[in-house]
């Protein structure tokens, strides 16, 4: 009897606990009756206007302003109940999956906001622009190029999540839809006879469209690329592949730098005939390592920009150049051929010049009339082997101090030689 | 007062982890003596490659276009000449067998060519029999038994090969990998491929057709290495050319730390190229961007 007793008044005290604070979740802040969704309003009075927009966040719609900012106090900026890089996640949490291919950096950085008005806006979704315009706002460069085409491809006119998904893409890279060709053939049908006819009859319904084609429009008729390789805008494709009729159509005819060699063929011979050969130059991918073969929106049909390109392999040095506190020009405007041989070198470093000194130079000829001592005949007081020149201080990728040298120009530098005055 | 002491207490607990920690790193590479020159005072130019089998080094004198041969004896070494060879204009690479045969990758023709004692040239080795595809090597090493490993950038693949030349075995390289730059075969005959771009040693156990990754990707404690070597125990060291240090790997691939850093004087590294490791005495280092090679005692 007395057991039951007290399981009762166990269980009791669970029911009450419970309801408490189911209480609590649904008013955590005991408001007045009447008051939700109106309290705030009476000192944010500007607010009121913002309701009147067609476009209302659930929360906002609800009166909930406390789903979102506490009316206390808090550690976050606008009183937000969480950081303003996490609060969205905490309702809208599989925004971003774990596992994508491709995702919008602003989302997976929890920049919501870039995007979304987090109240009320004009609209669909809360978003800050409509169409087109809201991803021109950072995507400049291509919004610019795209409004200079002369062939415009209309599913990008009509709107970029056409082919695009705006957070993240579980299948596809580049956030798109559907894989390429997947997308590509939804409108232009591999088997219509005109889609045969334009791609000189070979299969390419199962080939990877953007290699030759511009998805968001061109200069060029075909959307092809700004630059094509010369073949391609011939339609020469046979120049490279094997003939169209044959069953392996899509193979080139020779292998490496052996296909590339048939037209370059000087240019590879030089190439080949220095010391140094840069060695992807000389692998299976070859010449495609950096360039596409058919067409590309960078001179020298180069697959990028060469800062992201010569990072592919070298990402360690354009880490250290990010890092950076002072930048190398070249280096900053991502020009590495500007000092550097891409295919190969006589010189250390694919440098393209006998010496640094010779090098550094060709832009600041001030260091070869007043300057330290530099050139062979002055020893590095370090190394016995070594002679002074522009390396000796400097780092051309850039340092952590002033003028890019390796030691701190005040304090350290000129004493790693004149240890006489080492303090 | 109680501040103080909570001061003294807490830095005697951070040197005690230190402390720890450092007892705790494995290998340490101890300063012997630079190599400058050659036997007749001539400064060693940008050496890429370094071979040390037995009591014989050699250097690949890559900026002077030669190979220089030294005797090792105990903890000390002696000049034992130059050979100038125009078919080696341009050697990176270089490697002993047991009969004192050099072999030295030209960087120039990218072939690998075989030097006698005497300092004749024998001719470029080739694989003989059926071979498919070009062969163009970015490394190559030679086992205890003579045999040749090659890394054949171009066709994807490593050739095996006994001292006649006959290919034993071809390993394609796997599905996903960076650029293989080096190999090394350690005591038990097993391959392991250095991944410069990955950052990523993998491995090919003796007589499996297949390459396995050996070490996580070393992002974050190696920038981008070039070369690799492996003592008599497995202990894997990885040259890091950017980074001017090294990087030391345990047989199983975990990261036991690193080593040197980038400088001039004696003791510091520029531009490292490569490694070798003798079997009793010191370590030979081809510090590329100081034009020497520099020599390291590895101490417990």
């Amino acid at each position: 009897m007395m057991l039951r007793t007290k399981t009762s008044l166990v269980l009791l005290a669970i029911v009450s606990t419970m309801a408490v604070s189911l209480s609590y979740s649904q008013d955590k802040f005991r408001l007045k009756p009447g008051a939700k969704g109106k309290v705030c309003l009476t000192c944010h009075e500007a607010f009121k206007e913002k309701l009147k927009l067609p476009f209302l966040h659930t929360p906002v719609k609800a009166g909930d302003c406390s789903d979102c900012h506490n009316p206390h106090t808090s550690s976050h900026g606008k009183l937000l109940s969480s950081s303003v890089n996490r609060i969205c996640f905490s309702c809208h949490e599989g925004i971003v999956p774990g596992k994508t291919r491709s995702a919008h950096k602003v989302a997976v950085e929890g920049n919501c906001v870039k995007c979304h008005d987090p109240h009320a806006a004009k609209n669909k979704n809360n978003l800050l622009l409509a169409g087109n315009e809201l991803c021109s706002g950072c995507h400049q460069r291509l919004a610019k190029e795209m409004a200079g085409n002369k062939f415009k491809h209309s599913p990008v006119e009509k709107g970029c999540l056409n082919c695009h998904t705006p957070h993240a893409s579980a299948k596809t890279l580049s956030l798109l839809k559907n894989d390429v060709p997947g997308i590509c053939v939804t409108c232009h049908r591999p088997d219509a006879p005109a889609f045969g006819k334009q791609h000189m009859g070979y299969p390419v319904a199962k080939s990877n469209c953007s290699s030759c084609h511009d998805p968001h429009g061109s200069g060029s008729r075909g959307i092809l690329w700004g630059k094509p390789h010369q073949p391609v805008a011939n339609k020469m494709c046979n120049q490279c592949h094997l003939d169209p009729s044959s069953p392996d159509a899509l193979k080139t005819r020779k292998a490496g730098y052996e296909l590339c060699r048939g037209c370059h063929n000087a240019q590879m011979n030089e190439i080949l005939g220095r010391n140094r050969i840069h060695w992807p130059v000389v692998d299976k991918t070859s010449c495609q390592n950096c360039h596409n073969p058919h067409a590309s929106r960078e001179s020298g049909l180069l697959k990028e920009p060469q800062l992201p390109l010569c990072g592919e392999c070298h990402g360690d040095t354009i880490e250290r150049l990010d890092k950076s506190l002072v930048k190398h020009k070249p280096v900053q405007e991502g020009n590495c051929t500007k000092c550097h041989m891409p295919h190969s070198s006589n010189n250390v470093f694919l440098l393209d010049n006998t010496t640094p000194i010779n090098l550094c130079g060709t832009c600041h000829d001030w260091q070869k009339h007043s300057s330290h001592p530099i050139g062979e005949k002055v020893a590095d007081k370090r190394n016995r082997n070594l002679a002074m020149d522009c390396s000796s201080c400097h780092d051309p990728h850039g340092s952590e101090h002033k003028r890019f040298t390796h030691y701190d120009i005040k304090m350290e530098l000129c004493v790693q030689c004149h240890e006489q005055y080492k303090r | 007062m109680r501040n103080a002491l909570k001061y003294v207490l807490s830095a005697s607990i951070g040197l005690v982890v230190a402390a720890g920690s450092h007892a705790a790193e494995p290998l340490k590479l101890r300063m012997m003596a630079p190599i400058y020159v050659d036997g007749k005072g001539a400064g060693i130019r940008q050496p890429e490659g370094v071979s040390c089998r037995g009591n014989a080094l050699v250097v690949a004198d890559t900026g002077n276009g030669r190979l220089l041969r030294y005797a090792i004896a105990g903890d000390s070494w002696t000049p034992g000449g130059e050979i100038v060879l125009p078919q080696l204009p341009f050697p990176i690479r270089v490697d002993v067998n047991s009969k004192g045969d050099i072999f030295a990758l030209d960087g120039k023709s990218r072939r690998i060519g075989r030097v006698a004692p005497s300092g004749e040239f024998l001719g470029y080795v080739a694989p003989a029999g059926d071979v498919q595809g070009a062969v163009v090597p970015r490394s190559f090493r030679i086992d205890r038994d003579d045999n040749l490993y090659l890394l054949d950038v171009y066709s994807a693949r490593v050739l095996v090969m006994d001292p006649a030349g006959k290919i034993q075995r071809e390993i394609p390289f796997p599905k996903e990998y960076g650029f293989f730059s080096d190999l090394a075969v350690d005591a038990g005959g097993n391959i392991l491929l250095l991944d410069s771009v990955r950052k990523r040693v993998s491995r090919v156990a003796k007589n499996s057709p297949d390459v396995a990754p050996l070490s996580e990707s070393l992002t974050g404690e190696v920038h981008f290495p070039t070369a690799i070597a492996t003592d008599k125990q497995g202990t894997i060291f990885l040259v890091d050319q950017n980074g001017s240090g090294i990087v030391i790997l345990g047989p199983d691939g975990s990261f036991r730390g690193r080593r040197l850093s980038m400088g001039w004087k004696d003791g510091f590294l520029r531009h490292p190229a490569a490694m070798c490791i003798s079997d009793n005495g010191p370590v030979f280092i081809a510090d590329r961007g100081n034009n020497r090679v520099e020599a390291f005692l590895i101490t417990e």
